[in-house]
């Protein structure tokens, strides 16, 4: 009896080996596809994880690629030099109300945009509105910094000049150089700037709606609000729940949008810098400028640890809520 | 039979595309112009010398340089006396160094100001002594510049330009330095206008600044360059040093922050602010073009820059048509004003352990360390770009503070070697208003150059404090100025004192005293 099962067991075992086999020549140039994709991850994303030895050694950047290796370890003197610096809580507070601000208002704003278009019944106007909107998308953070700066000036800015000379303020705002304004100012340029791109991909999870379920719906006496609801909303559910995941994962550097460090860096000057200083500015600073490579290495670390939590957590918590998740 | 050739093009597609990327990688090709063409004139000539010459890798360790590429009459006559030509990389931004130094991807030869101890390492770099004892024994430097430079090991691995000694400075009194130093200029035609008020004082500047502001509403009283606002008032309130410096005082050295004196520069600058004289986005420039458009266009009374501010920017009103135009104010404003340089030099060059050919390149170094050729790099070629004065002076067919002229033809930027009084003399055109604020800053300059050996070594906890007090003090210094009152203003000094101090101010202080004592009588 056993050596029966034993028998058949190996015999399943083989016959499945030849299946899998069988379906890998069949799909061989997908695989060469995903190993394209591969050998990608492997070489930029892999190999050159083993830098990360440097956090826990006193790397000298004389010393050279072996110095990685070779330099003394120093465990975690680096993490404490972070962890304790004067301004570690204002620099990790900047950076996590930064992203949270931006995932806030950046996420909602495309489905919003994407479920307007998609009632809007003039197709000229919803061709428009989709193309103004996802331009900015294709302007780089610099430009970008450097057209905030004659618009939103206060001794020069269109825009302080227009609202001057309508008597709606009495004195120029001054957006660019107040600390207060620093994060207001990041996620309304991020909003601006991606929201039309990011609405491409809510706008084809709705094509794939099926039309018979609106005519139905309207037979029904279902309202436009109620088919919105119950329909539209429905219908792009899962496409909300795989971005909304992939959003928080990264969100330390700004959600989908991106950007947090070309933000801080750009719009961040010694005024605004109370709220504009972000982990990875300072590690750029701080790290890169003189030659700390270890001390750059490990606040990046740190960083990348509080990432990883995110993600796993923002996968169990849709998993829970919603049954669907990346993985 | 169909499928399957869809299939192969797939196939070979995919081949494709993973060589593109592998390729990719390894596919950074450098600069694709070599340097042909400079001697088309004389071809003949140029086909014999060729195999002669050395082509030597340089990088420049400044985003910001004017020159890039070695040409122009200067260049070639370089390569002319020497056998040497350059390929020249210009720094993207200031990490691109220091990951070369850590990719060990080094060029033959690199100049730079902001790494030099980082350099100065028998790991990276040949020592200059070794070379010039095996190859070029007729190169001989003189013992302060070989002391400054000498590190632990005993060797010194470069020495930097735009350095001369009390005495030397003394010696030649045409050498009056160069643009690096601050000025500021003011409108002329306005200051006229106001009754010609008397500019003697920090006070009278200030009243003309609110004379200004009251009579022109929508003028900005004074705009300040990114790089230039501080310096200027700095030493008018007889501060010894910048921001981030040290100072010494009955024999005892300090950050500058401490200095007694630094309290009422950091009043002015916030009553400047409180009274609207400057812009508070001034402190968030990021280009250094904005203010020169501001002053250039008619926006700015004063334009605070360096002492060439006046010149250049009447230069550019001229070429826009307009008809105002700016003059320097005295480099010392008031009876407190005080200079002192503990410059040790600006940038040095250093010769890669991954240089082809050292030989070739420390006798490089030494002919444009020699007289001819410190006068090459810094005037040009002599008869065609300037005489010899007898009094002591070039006298040049250009205006050194044309820039076009200057960078066109590759004048002052080669200076891989070269020494303070020789830069000081291109700097002296009788007449014009530079010259004139440079004599002025001379007349007041103290040299202490034994505050200058006060440097942290790389990688070293003293280092790693000073970066990041001088860091904080780039933030907190702006509070300071913005403050909304004196009472606010003094808080946010004493709040700044007291985070320094927490970063480990002290001990930085300590250990700059014990190197100062150790190192002070280099000069004696």
């Amino acid at each position: 009896m056993e050596v029966e099962t034993k028998v058949s067991h190996s015999v399943q075992w083989s016959h499945r080996r030849a299946q899998f086999f069988k379906q890998l020549k069949k799909q061989r140039v997908l695989h060469l596809f995903v190993g394209l994709g591969m050998i990608f991850l492997l070489i930029f994303s892999y190999t050159p994880m083993f830098g990360i030895l440097m956090a826990f050694k006193e790397y000298s950047i004389s010393s050279g690629i072996k110095g990685i290796f070779t330099s003394e370890w120093v465990g975690l003197k680096h993490f404490n030099e972070f962890v304790s610096d004067y301004r570690f809580g204002e620099i990790v507070r900047n950076t996590l109300v930064l992203s949270f601000l931006k995932v806030l208002f950046t996420f909602p704003a495309p489905i919003l945009l994407a479920i307007l278009l998609n009632e809007a019944r003039n197709l000229r106007f919803k061709k428009i509105v989709q193309t103004v909107s996802y331009l900015p998308h294709f302007i780089s953070w610099v430009v970008v910094a450097g057209i905030a700066f004659s618009f939103l000036s206060a001794d020069i800015g269109m825009i302080n000049k227009a609202l001057m000379s309508l008597g709606l303020i009495d004195k120029p705002m001054d957006i660019l150089t107040n600390a207060d304004h620093f994060w207001g100012l990041a996620v309304g340029s991020a909003v601006w700037k991606e929201v039309g791109w990011w609405t491409i991909i809510f706008l084809a999870a709705i094509a794939g709606i099926d039309p018979t379920l609106y005519e139905a719906a309207q037979i029904d006496g279902a309202g436009r609000l109620a088919r919105i609801r119950h329909i539209t909303f429905q219908g792009m559910k899962g496409t909300i729940v795989v971005v909304l995941i992939l959003t928080i994962g990264s969100i330390l550097g700004g959600g989908l949008v991106g950007s947090n460090f070309e933000q801080a860096f750009l719009f961040g000057n010694s005024i605004n810098n109370s709220t504009s200083e972000i982990v990875q500015t300072y590690a750029f600073k701080v790290g890169l400028r003189d030659g700390r490579f270890s001390y750059a290495a490990a606040i990046d670390l740190i960083q990348s640890i509080i990432a990883v939590i995110l993600i796993f957590s923002s996968n169990f918590i849709a998993k829970r809520a919603s049954g669907s998740s990346l993985f | 039979m169909k499928i399957q050739g869809t299939k192969g093009l797939l196939l070979a597609l995919v081949t494709v595309l993973m060589v593109s990327l592998l390729s990719a990688c390894g596919g950074k090709d450098a600069s694709p112009k070599g340097n042909n063409g400079t001697n088309s004139s004389n071809n003949g000539e140029a086909a014999t010398t060729k195999d002669e010459i050395t082509e030597l890798s340089l990088f420049i360790d400044a985003s910001w340089y004017p020159v890039n590429e070695w040409k122009g009459p200067i260049a070639e006559k370089i390569t002319e006396k020497t056998g040497v030509k350059l390929k020249v990389t210009v720094a993207a931004d200031d990490k691109q160094l220091p990951l070369m130094i850590s990719s060990g991807d080094l060029p033959d030869l690199i100049f730079t100001s902001s790494q030099v101890t980082r350099l100065s390492d028998s790991k990276l770099s040949y020592p200059w002594n070794e070379l010039i004892e095996q190859y070029a024994p007729n190169f001989i430097i003189d013992d302060t510049r070989k002391a400054i430079h000498t590190m632990e090991d005993g060797n010194f691995y470069t020495v930097r330009n735009s350095f001369a000694t009390q005495e030397e400075m003394a010696e030649h009194k045409y050498a009056i330095g160069s643009d690096g130093n601050p000025g500021i200029a003011v409108r002329e035609d306005i200051l006229a206008e106001l009754g010609n008020p008397s500019l003697n004082s920090v006070e009278d500047f200030v009243n003309v600044l609110g004379m200004v502001k009251e009579k022109y509403p929508d003028m900005v009283p004074l705009t300040m360059d990114k790089d230039w606002m501080e310096q200027y008032f700095i030493q008018q309130f007889g501060v010894e040093a910048l921001l981030d410096g040290w100072y010494e005082r009955d024999g005892k050295i300090d950050y500058a922050i401490k200095q007694p004196e630094i309290l009422e520069f950091f009043k002015f600058m916030n009553l400047l602010y409180r009274n609207g004289y400057i812009l508070a986005e001034n402190f968030a420039y990021t280009n250094d073009q904005i203010d020169d458009e501001y002053a250039v266009g008619g926006k700015a009374f004063a334009h605070s820059h360096t002492v060439s501010v006046a010149d250049s920017d009447n230069a550019k009103i001229k070429n826009n048509g307009a008809d105002y135009s700016f003059k320097m104010l005295p480099s010392a404003l008031s009876k407190d004003a005080k200079i002192v340089s503990s410059g040790l030099g600006f940038a040095g060059t250093f010769i890669t352990k991954n240089n082809k050919n050292p030989e070739a390149s420390i006798k490089f170094i030494e002919f444009l360390a020699s007289d001819e050729g410190k006068k090459l790099t810094m005037f040009g070629i002599e008869g065609e770009h300037w005489t010899w004065n007898e009094e002591g002076y070039p006298n040049l067919n250009y205006d050194p503070s044309d820039a076009d002229f200057v960078n066109g033809n590759g004048i002052k930027w080669w200076y891989l070697y070269n020494d303070g009084v020789t830069e000081g003399l291109q700097g002296y055109v009788p007449g014009t208003q530079k010259t004139q604020a440079l004599l002025e800053r001379k007349a007041i300059t103290v040299y202490k150059p034994e505050i200058g050996l006060i440097q942290t070594e790389p990688d070293s906890e003293e280092r790693t404090i000073k970066t990041k007090i001088d860091e904080m003090i780039k933030n907190e210094k702006v509070k300071i100025y913005l403050a909304s009152s004196e009472e606010e203003a003094i808080a946010n000094y004493e709040s700044m004192l007291k985070t320094a101090e927490q970063i480990g101010l002290q001990k930085l202080v300590d250990w700059a005293n014990e190197t100062y004592q150790k190192k002070k009588d280099l000069f004696k």
